[in-house]
């Protein structure tokens, strides 16, 4: 039932967008060293940090509600993701087949509430 | 010709970028090398038909897994000294490890060369095609055939969010500034300020 | 347009490949010509509403303004910062602009006039946007300084806590329109208000999830009143703060391309795409893809609109809309029009 003749379109838009991204990036570096505006210096190279030079790594380690929120979205999206079937194919399944996604919806709405309730969506 | 073509380029790029994934010294490498990875192997998907799964493993493994991954990996202080020692103390273990894994490929592949072994279905019968998308078809089957595994799939979910929340909650974390909308949007300039004429030399009563 | 090319005396082959190509450049050309004016626009209505001229010097009405600016980014140096990881680094804004541009092949602008018409088009659309990410993180990353970094990790949260609600409301959508496939999705919106009107919006049900689809779309590509990753008081200029000249660009570039899509599939998913508002026959005289720039244009007002009203989110307001309000509100919809499709349509 695919057909794959169109997915090369895509493909090929693909190719061809990376391309486009890329020269966009190089070639006004490759200007930049023609016309003489590529001039870098040490200070032109150190990272902003407001006028003054950094004095800690940037990469810090990091609240754990980052991945909390990472492990969440992993469970809806999965969830999500059971959805998309299910969506198009109620005329097939029927009664049985909503009744058990609400079933199932069910479950993961405990989950939702249990994460509301502990305070795991709570950002202050 | 043109899809071979395409299965021989997603599949060199699945290999390499695999490679890659083991032998970047950077872990955030790793992960972007990994990425790479599931995305050529959804560009296999798309050419053996399956469009659906192709979908999910972007959306799921790059979208969603690849993230917490690469959340992780920033942010945690990675100490490559530490990491180089403790290969050398887990090497016998990845042996071990990896020996386990090409046994069950060559078992693996010898069972199927052997033939007779029915894959597919629980009840051994293949799955009816329907003349519908795949993924009207997976639906139909998963809502129909397959309902108690769907239901034990969403425990599973739910066993893993909890289990989620209780590894990374703590308990007691003062809560500053929690913010009321209901309340906010309730609160009329009436609740707020008053009108009052004080009598000279009686103030006024808060 | 293969028999166009076929009628010149190329192989069926070669005329596919011509008329690809050619689709491609007729998809990607556009898009960067509109993105230019729509940040021209953009600028014009943000200060027509704050009572200003906004960009008036270069050209007509300073129409050439955006062009200017590309030459200008175009001719200066490309600064990569000592301390950053160099390869990300430039690989960045590339894979935010692929991103930008590659969702837009499954976008129908007409009765089948669609680069790749394929099954699971929203599907697609939904991946690759869920790509769009990387972009953000990997630049914050390889930067190796403090305000990208932290800007990435706020840009990735608030776009994941946002994709949540956008897929429970697509699967609405779906739900009615019975496919992925987007022209079938346009197709389902005929007739849809009373046998009159065309669109989804105009459904009791689908109404509140367009709402919400605005509200989200407006998070997900980061527009004010959600552009907190580039919350210029805090954060300097987010994720971009160490970019400079064509790679700072690119990031504005994606940025408007997903601006537009996101107007395209309020446009597509719940006005009816290409189809007249109205379902009256003379309309559809006016050919689709000017319904389709009408629509996008509308609800591009209605995005800058917003942009130059609305004060900015705060970060905990952001994550509590997009998990407490629109994640259940959305799950909700899901079951309440999956029950009422069952009742009136499935389950008899």
């Amino acid at each position: 039932m695919v057909d794959l003749s169109q997915y090369l379109p895509i493909l090929i838009f693909l190719v061809i967008a990376v391309g486009l991204s890329a020269a966009f990036v190089f070639l006004p570096m490759g200007v930049a060293r023609l016309t003489g505006a590529h001039k870098p210096n040490a200070e032109k190279l150190s990272e902003y940090e407001c006028g003054f030079p950094a004095f800690e790594d940037p990469r810090s380690q990091f609240d754990v509600r980052f991945y909390l929120i990472a492990i969440l979205f992993i469970v809806f999206d999965l969830e999500a993701a059971f959805l998309f079937p299910w969506a198009v194919s109620l005329d097939l399944t029927g009664w049985p087949g909503w009744i058990t996604m609400m079933v199932f919806l069910f479950e993961l709405a405990i989950g939702l509430a249990y994460a509301w309730k502990k305070g795991a969506l709570e950002w202050d | 010709m043109l899809q071979a073509f395409a299965f021989y380029l997603f599949a060199a790029l699945v290999i390499a970028s695999a490679t890659f994934t083991i032998l970047a010294r950077n872990p955030v490498h790793s992960v972007l090398w990994l990425i790479l990875a599931f995305f050529n192997a959804a560009g296999l998907m798309i050419i053996i038909g399956a469009e659906f799964i192709a979908m999910l493993l972007v959306i799921v493994y790059v979208g969603a897994v690849a993230v917490l991954f690469l959340f992780v990996v920033m942010m945690l202080d990675i100490d490559f000294a530490e990491l180089r020692a403790s290969f050398m103390k887990n090497f016998p273990l990845g042996i071990a490890i990896a020996a386990v894994l090409l046994a069950e490929l060559v078992l693996g592949i010898g069972a199927w060369q052997s033939g007779g072994l029915e894959l597919g279905t629980a009840s051994g019968e293949a799955a009816p095609l329907l003349g519908r998308s795949n993924i009207e078809s997976i639906g139909a089957l998963l809502y129909g055939r397959y309902l108690f595994l769907f239901e034990s799939a969403g425990l599973i979910l739910l066993v893993a969010m909890v289990g989620a929340i209780v590894l990374t909650h703590r308990e007691g974390r003062a809560v500053r500034g929690h913010q009321d909308i209901a309340k906010q949007i309730a609160r009329r300039p009436g609740d707020a300020t008053v009108n009052t004429r004080p009598e000279s030399g009686k103030g006024v009563t808060l | 347009m293969i028999p166009v090319f076929e009628g010149w005396g190329m192989s069926y082959e070669a005329a596919w490949t011509v008329s690809t190509i050619a689709g491609i450049l007729l998809i990607a050309l556009p898009l960067m010509l509109a993105v230019a004016m729509v940040i021209y626009v953009d600028r014009k209505i943000w200060a027509a509403m704050a009572l200003r001229r906004g960009p008036n010097v270069v050209g007509p009405f300073g129409l050439l303004q955006s062009f200017a600016d590309g030459l200008k980014v175009f001719l200066q140096e490309t600064i990569v910062p000592s301390a950053a990881n160099k390869g990300l680094f430039l690989i960045a804004p590339i894979i935010t602009f692929t991103v930008a541009l590659a969702a837009w092949a499954v976008v129908p602008f007409n009765s089948g006039a669609v680069l790749a018409d394929i099954n699971v088009g929203l599907l697609y659309i939904l991946a690759v946007s869920s790509l769009g990410v990387y972009g953000v993180v990997m630049s914050g990353w390889a930067s190796n300084s403090k305000y990208p970094f932290f800007s990435a990790m706020r840009a990735a949260a608030q776009m994941i806590s946002y994709e949540v609600s956008i897929g429970f409301i697509l699967i609405c959508v779906v739900l009615w329109a019975g496919s992925f496939n987007m022209n079938e999705i346009v197709l389902a919106q005929r007739g849809h208000g009373l046998g009159i009107v065309n669109g989804f919006v105009f459904n009791l049900l689908l109404f509140p999830m367009w709402v919400m689809f605005l509200i989200s779309s407006l998070a997900e590509t980061a527009r004010a009143p959600f552009d907190l990753t580039e919350a210029e008081s805090e954060l300097v200029a987010g994720y971009q703060t160490e970019y400079s000249s064509m790679s700072f660009a690119l990031f504005w570039l994606g940025e408007y391309a997903n601006v537009l899509l996101m107007c395209t599939l309020n446009a597509v998913l719940f006005f009816g795409g290409w189809l007249p508002p109205l379902e009256i026959g003379f309309l559809y005289w006016i050919p689709g893809f000017v319904w389709l720039l009408l629509k996008i244009a509308f609800f591009f007002f209605v995005f800058s609109w917003i942009k130059a009203t609305v004060p900015r989110f705060r970060y905990d307001q952001l994550m509590r809309l997009g998990w407490k309000v629109f994640l259940p509100l959305s799950l909700a919809f899901v079951v309440l029009v999956s029950g009422w499709l069952m009742f009136t349509r499935y389950g008899a």
